[in-house]
């Protein structure tokens, strides 16, 4: 199955698509935003943030928001590269199995 | 089979989250502003007409810049900054605002009766209102309708205080839609 081969693996885990997914249609993320979103632990959230991170799918900036220290995250065109090429992929595998 | 089952689980994940993330109630507070510049503002034709249009200037122009502020301020307060609907929103503003400018040329230049040419402010209200809550914020599309209504009552039956009474429908309308806002709003801080 071709589409198989197509699959991004950073992608593969469903927070970090959900993380892509969320940024793709939004600028920028904060990370107690994504944790009330996704339902995760902040271990487990920082965990697959930091994995997307080191892939270059995305870029972190700090900031302060009422004097307390927030985490802004956004993609990058690589990372809106390799989700798009994830996306169709899942597409093509739904189609496949579908069909 | 078990890859398939995981897959759709992923996928309902992933959906359930944009979903969750994709509503948009509005801010309360926006409401609330411009539910006391309506209550003021729609008064004043019908108290003390002078007035009406340097506070509509003031107010308008003032309003629109607090609740950008406001806007801004809520965004990083509820961890989303959303770049692409912030400039849908200016840009609906400010082709309102023009609207708005282009309703008060017929009068500027003498060609209508200002008693008669100030109602065309409640349909341009109504229409960019209307079209708020169609293409950005639901609540919004009731005070249009509002507005919309009130225009056509004002030119066909001219009763006495339709603006005040317009405003006051308004400014209720735009408080319901700020309690409704506020009931729905998650507190989530950044």
């Amino acid at each position: 199955m071709k589409a198989l081969d197509d699959l991004v693996p950073v992608f593969e885990h469903r927070a970090r698509l959900a993380i892509g997914v969320l940024l793709a249609g939004r600028g920028e993320i904060s990370f107690s935003r994504f944790k009330a979103q996704l339902e995760l632990t902040d271990g487990n959230l920082g965990a697959q943030l930091r994995k997307l991170e080191d892939a270059g799918c995305i870029a972190l900036r700090r900031d302060f928001v009422d004097r307390k220290p927030v985490t802004w995250y956004s993609l990058t065109k690589a990372g809106r590269k390799l989700l798009d090429q994830h996306l169709h992929a899942l597409q093509a595998m739904i189609a496949e199995t579908a069909g | 089979m078990q890859a398939t089952d995981s897959l759709r689980e992923d996928l309902q994940y992933v959906t359930s989250a944009v979903r969750q993330h994709d509503r948009t109630v509005g801010i309360p507070v926006i409401y609330y502003l411009w539910a006391a510049i309506v209550l003021v503002g729609y008064a004043l034709p019908d108290f003390a007409a002078r007035l009406a249009g340097p506070f509509w200037f003031v107010a308008g122009f003032g309003g629109g810049l607090l609740s950008w502020w406001l806007a801004s301020r809520d965004e990083k307060r509820r961890g989303v900054i959303d770049r692409a609907t912030g400039r849908r929103w200016g840009l609906h503003w400010v082709i309102g605002g023009v609207g708005f400018l282009l309703s008060a040329l017929p009068m500027v230049t003498g060609h209508v009766d200002p008693a008669f040419g100030a109602t065309t402010f409640l349909l341009t209200g109504g229409l960019i209102y209307a079209f708020a809550g169609v293409h950005l914020e639901r609540p919004m599309l009731w005070s249009g309708l509002i507005m919309l209504a009130a225009y056509a009552v004002l030119v066909i039956f001219a009763p006495p205080y339709v603006w005040t009474i317009s405003g006051i429908v308004i400014a209720f309308a735009l408080c319901w839609a700020g309690v409704a806002a506020q009931r729905q709003r998650r507190p989530v801080m950044s």
